[in-house]
């Protein structure tokens, strides 16, 4: 499509979440892009590869994203590395399955710290940098099971809800700066966490239950969260892209 | 020559607005397009304009309410172009009025164009689709699918029911490897909304859309053309049964 450089190249781009399995392919393809990308989580990234075809590495940056501190120093050294942010990708996450019962109020507290107090610490800090130059593009991973919920999720269902209403009210607010916000609701996808509570054969075999036959891929979230960053979704703001391979419809 | 290798895509609508966008934008990519569209000047310029940028173009004037002449040009387009890949389902008229002074055949009108129009486009193109193992196609619906609409409940009634299409052909079809979904439009500024109101209201009319929008401007037949690319490649593979709305943020859900 386009014969030249690719519209992401120079762009600043934060994502956290970056060492897990959405965040870090989308932390790779942005830097394949030409995007200077800066990794904030708890842990390293494990695949941490160096493209050598990018001139600078991808910068990580150890953050809790529920520490209102830890997040505020974050952004502001990137800011003065990068002397801007442009793209805010929000993947962290956890999500451990619990019967509702056996959910302890530590639990449901962490999980909706982690999943949407974080959310909402990186889109105020990134909203700082990106008001004044009036560009910014942010997208935040919610989760099909905000719509459908799921046994055993309800602390993770209530929070990735919760990160829908942020994403339209946040829209709302900015959306007269040229700053757009989006999410992307993922089905089942291929990637360490589902691995937390089901086996290879269970991950796989929901591919059964799916209209077009498969769990989803992370390049398939990839490719979302890239078409939500660029010009081709010029006139989206406040939107869910929803790629589930037909599993839910709404 | 990549000719051979490219993909056929066919709009229906092509003549103007999101269907001579998404028309242009697509044969740019490279792929090879089949039109249609009963406005035959209008469907000419599309041509024009492809040709004009190196594209390869086809295109008959036909009814989309019309299955049978439906049928006849897919089949013209697979003879001429190979095969469809890809199918915009676009073809759409509007409507003004309340419902109580509604007559049935105006009524029937938005009905018969969009929702069976769009019906006898996707069936025959499916037919094609089908036999190649692989396809895509985007319906255009409408916000208003979502959120209805005052004084034109016959253009919110058949949006709504392309939705619901999209849906049922999404699992109808996924076991066959093609995917459905539907673009649902704010407004955007195309000779169809144009003509909804007097050339004399159009410039208030703008501006009371910059004021009510979230993002403050109109859109353009461009920002949903570049959706409709994105859902007819690869890139969206793993997305079928959706709606995606470009609409300036006038409707988040």
């Amino acid at each position: 499509m386009d014969e030249g450089s690719s519209e992401h190249k120079g762009r600043v781009a934060v994502i956290t979440g970056g060492s897990g399995g959405i965040g870090n392919a989308i932390a790779d393809r942005l830097q394949l892009e030409g995007a200077s990308v800066t990794v904030m989580d708890l842990m390293p990234r494990a695949g941490g590869a160096k493209l050598e075809s990018s001139s600078s590495p991808i910068s990580f940056c150890q953050v809790d994203v529920a520490q209102e501190r830890e997040v505020e120093t974050a952004f502001k050294s990137v800011a003065a590395r990068e002397g801007e942010i442009d793209y805010l990708i929000c993947c962290a996450a956890i999500f451990h399955a619990t019967p509702f019962l056996q959910l302890s109020g530590d639990e449901w507290k962490r999980t909706l710290e982690i999943n949407l107090n974080g959310a909402f610490l990186c889109c105020r800090e990134a909203i700082r940098y990106m008001r004044p130059r009036r560009f910014g593009r942010i997208i935040l991973f919610s989760s099909m099971l905000a719509r459908t919920g799921g046994k055993n999720s309800a602390h993770y269902s209530a929070s990735k809800g919760g990160v829908l209403g942020l994403a339209r009210s946040l829209a709302l607010e900015v959306a007269g700066e040229n700053i757009r916000v989006n999410t992307i609701s993922p089905g089942v996808t291929d990637t360490p966490q589902p691995r937390d509570h089901l086996s290879e054969e269970e991950l796989y075999g929901r591919g059964a239950s799916i209209p077009l036959g498969r769990i989803g891929k992370v390049e398939d979230m990839v490719e979302g969260c890239l078409f939500l960053l660029g010009e081709e979704s010029s006139y989206f703001t406040g939107q869910d892209l929803r790629i589930n391979g037909g599993a839910s419809l709404w | 020559m990549v000719v051979k290798a490219s993909k056929v895509s066919i709009i229906t609508g092509a003549a103007s607005g999101l269907g001579r966008a998404a028309a242009t934008r697509l044969a740019k990519r490279g792929d090879r397009v089949g039109l249609c569209d009963l406005n035959d000047s209008g469907l000419a310029e599309t041509c024009s304009i492809i040709r004009g940028n190196g594209g390869e173009a086809i295109s008959a004037i036909v009814d989309v309410r019309d299955g049978a002449a439906i049928k006849k040009w897919c089949g013209e387009v697979v003879n001429q172009l190979g095969k469809i890949d890809y199918l915009f389902s676009n073809a759409g008229v509007t409507s003004r009025g309340a419902v109580s002074d509604m007559e049935f055949d105006e009524w029937r009108r938005l009905i018969d164009t969009h929702v069976t129009g769009s019906f006898n486009v996707c069936q025959a193109a499916l037919a094609h689709m089908v036999e190649l193992g692989s396809g895509a196609i985007v319906v255009t619906s409408s916000d208003y699918a979502v959120i209805g609409m005052r004084y034109a409940s016959n253009y919110a009634a058949a949006k709504t029911a392309l939705y619901a299409l999209t849906k049922a052909l999404a699992v109808e079809f996924a076991p066959h490897g093609i995917r459905v979904n539907a673009v649902g439009p704010g407004p955007i500024d195309t000779p169809l909304l144009r003509s909804r109101g007097t050339q004399a209201e159009w410039q208030d009319r703008v501006r009371d859309y910059e004021a009510r929008l979230p993002m403050q401007r109109l859109g353009q037949p461009e920002d949903v053309a570049s959706v409709v690319d994105f859902l007819l490649s690869d890139r969206a593979s793993y997305i079928t049964g959706q709606l995606l709305q470009p609409n300036g943020g006038q409707v988040m859900w």
